[in-house]
């Protein structure tokens, strides 16, 4: 990160009224890099968000956009590009007569908009959907397009707020490959999602958001490597939900329930291919029937699950 | 310049969601002019010389003189006057209660001898057609009948005059006989003189009255649905994207003040340029005058609605409350029933409605010759009313930055 960043985010603190959100928290974004901010519902990650917009000031501490506040100072905001989580175009308009729109509304010179225009559709490949109404769009086009409304104004800072909810795997497939051509573009990204497989596949540096709090922030596969050293995961899926003498016994393996599927219990190894050989012979003598035991690295939602638990801290 | 470009652009962006969106096209600007053509079509002849209640007629006289009364009315082009059968006056009461004629008339005794030979029956709720079917009696006698009329003018003059000598009542009984047999041409009496005012068409004035009052319903209209759009820009994000950006909301106000003012005076257009051909108004005659009191007319519109839409937090709230409002300064200003018909006291209150003052203002323009100094009232007020939706809509707009 020797850039020097665009977004300076300085002990930022928010309250409403008597519930304080934001606890100090730091950030900061360098041009080109793709940051996935993470957190359960109720951390702080929309208010954060509000604040880099400008929209809330701060309680306490600073925000900063390329050196100013974007509270305070209108056109600090330029820099900025949102794309919501809903499809936040006009329906009834095409793309091109959206992204127009959107580049005007973003005080872009009447001159320089049909050129960003075709920029933003080549960079989010909807070019070929230019003249379509929105409304008649596929959901992966349309989340497409809802990214070009907010780069048509060339923005150094693109902020994405779960921009795969609801999308299939090829249309969040290409939303990646989007992301990614704005990154190397010299864009920085600040992503905020649920989906912690894109995160971890796209981001440079993620942030747990825990309480108002950075619980744990840094590059995916370093965080991974703090966090679980040399260990696999071990997920053995049964082929019923075990009774109480059954989940006895796999927890006495050192195994620990997933939270929504009783079926599936995960613990961490070292020798996570061992492991799973020794547990496969003791869950059957123990009466229980292993549908699949799967070895893999500890993925993100691992991490994120400490962090959520408290058993992790920054 | 910049903040030019951004209104424009939002401009655009209502013009074209409209454009593309037929069903909002049509109820925008083919709406109004139709739904100005019905009501028009129902007032305009109702001026009280083109209506022909329906009048039954039971003759229980049965006299020559009744007999040519009865019959004057039924031909009357006048009076749509119907004998009953049979000849009583349940029948005629009957018919009136059905519902079947407007009023009933029944000849009781001969209208040559003195008394009161005529009895009106009379429906309360169609009360206009009593004195309309009264009116249309007298004349039938004057035409009809004019030797009786004679008669029962001398008869009622006798206790003043005194007795008649022999001469004078061969003179009048001559006189009878005279009228009996060539009977004068009735105009409507001897006692008026009509003069129409010059230039006045027939129904101009109610014309004119309800090309207003739908114009101010249907703007208020329109522009709370253009208005609503902020409520899906709040719903759908757009609201969002733009709150992070340089210009926030404010322009998307503009922008949308400045549509839906364009959107009001092309639907005054649509409106009065079927008034001007189809009814004849003189629009482009006036068009000095009409040109600022559409003007200040749309203005009203668009600010109202844009300061009633940004008060609220969501678009079931908008439009619960946008449809409550709409309906009641309609009914209260005049946009529903004349407002000459309403109390003295609801007429007051209008004065606090748009409508009342729109109205006024194309009355005084179209149909009085009012002038700059008579109208210019209605358009301060309108178009202070509308920039203080605008503004308003404006300060919320800011505020929701949190």
């Amino acid at each position: 990160m020797s850039a020097s960043p665009i977004l300076t985010v300085t002990g930022a603190v928010h309250a409403y009224g008597d519930k304080t959100v934001l606890q100090g928290v730091d950030l900061t974004l360098a041009p080109g890099e793709i940051y996935a901010l993470l957190g359960p519902n109720g951390a702080g990650k929309t208010t954060l968000i509000k604040t880099i917009c400008g929209r809330l000031r701060p309680d306490g501490g600073a925000i900063r956009l390329n050196g100013q506040d974007p509270a305070r100072i209108a056109s600090a905001r330029a820099v900025l590009g949102l794309v919501p989580q809903e499809i936040a175009l006009y329906a009834h308009l095409t793309v091109s007569e959206n992204l127009a729109a959107f580049a005007s509304l973003a005080l872009m010179p009447r001159k320089t908009v049909p050129a960003a225009v075709e920029r933003a559709m080549a960079l989010t490949r909807t070019t070929d959907r230019a003249h379509v109404p929105v409304r008649h769009l596929s959901g992966g086009y349309q989340r497409r397009a809802n990214i070009a409304a907010a780069i048509v104004h060339q923005p150094a800072l693109l902020i994405l707020d779960e921009p795969t909810v609801g999308v299939d795997i090829d249309a969040r497939a290409a939303l990646d490959t989007v992301i990614r051509d704005l990154r190397d573009l010299g864009v920085a990204v600040l992503l905020t999602t649920h989906d912690l497989e894109q995160a971890g596949g796209l981001a440079d540096r993620v942030g747990f958001l825990r309480e108002g709090r950075m619980a744990l922030e840094g590059p995916p596969r370093a965080l991974l490597a703090d966090a679980f050293g040399a260990r696999m995961e071990v997920m053995v899926q049964l082929a019923e939900a075990p009774n109480a003498s059954g989940e006895g016994s796999l927890v006495a393996e050192g195994l620990s329930p997933s939270v929504h599927r009783p079926d599936l219990w995960t613990r961490l190894d070292v020798d996570g291919y061992a492991a799973a050989g020794r547990l496969d012979k003791a869950l059957r003598k123990a009466g229980l029937t292993p549908r699949e035991i799967r070895v893999r690295e500890p993925s993100l939602q691992n991490l994120f699950s400490l962090v959520a638990e408290r058993k992790l801290a920054a | 310049m910049i903040r030019l470009e951004m209104t424009l652009a939002m401009v655009k962006v209502m013009a074209l969601e409209l454009w593309r969106d037929r069903a909002a096209l049509v109820m925008t600007f083919l709406l109004p002019p139709l739904v100005f053509l019905i009501f028009s079509s129902v007032f305009a002849g109702a001026t009280g010389e083109d209506i022909q209640p329906k009048l039954a007629v039971a003759d229980l006289a049965k006299t020559q003189t009744s007999g040519r009364v009865a019959a004057a009315l039924l031909a009357s082009s006048e009076i749509r006057a119907e004998a009953v059968a049979p000849a009583t006056l349940e029948a005629v009461r009957a018919r009136v209660k059905s519902g079947q004629a407007d009023a009933g008339l029944v000849i009781r005794t001969d209208p040559a001898v003195p008394g009161r030979p005529f009895l009106i029956i009379a429906d309360p709720g169609r009360a206009v057609a009593a004195p309309l079917a009264q009116a249309r009696v007298q004349q039938a006698l004057a035409r009809a009948a004019p030797d009786a009329a004679l008669r029962r003018s001398v008869d009622q003059l006798t206790p003043a005059l005194g007795t008649l000598t022999a001469t004078q009542s061969a003179r009048i009984e001559a006189a009878a006989a005279a009228l009996k047999a060539r009977p004068p041409a009735v105009t409507g009496g001897d006692l008026f003189d009509r003069e129409d005012l010059a230039g006045a068409r027939k129904g101009g004035a109610v014309i004119a009255y309800y090309a207003a009052a739908v114009l101010i319903l249907f703007a208020l209209f329109s522009a709370m649905q253009g208005a609503l759009g902020l409520m899906d820009e709040r719903r759908s994000g757009v609201a969002d994207r733009l709150l992070a950006g340089v210009a926030g909301m404010g322009p998307v106000v503009t922008g949308k003040f400045v549509f839906l003012v364009g959107q009001g005076v092309v639907q005054a257009i649509a409106i009065f340029a079927t008034a001007q051909i189809v009814y004849g108004v003189a629009v482009l005659d006036h068009l000095a005058l009409w040109l600022p009191t559409t003007l200040a007319t749309a203005v009203c519109a668009a600010g109202l609605a844009l300061g009633l839409v940004s008060v609220c937090r969501t678009r079931e709230q908008a439009q619960m409350l946008s449809t409550f409002v709409i309906l009641v300064l309609a009914a209260i200003g005049g946009s529903m029933v004349p407002r000459f018909l309403m109390p003295a006291w609801l007429q007051t209150v209008g004065w606090f409605t748009p409508h009342a003052w729109v109205i006024e203002a194309y009355q005084g323009v179209l149909w009085r010759d009012a002038g700059l100094s008579q109208v210019y009232k209605a358009w301060g007020v309108l178009s202070v009313a509308g920039l203080a939706g605008l503004a308003l809509a404006q300060t919320l707009a800011r505020l929701s930055r949190r």
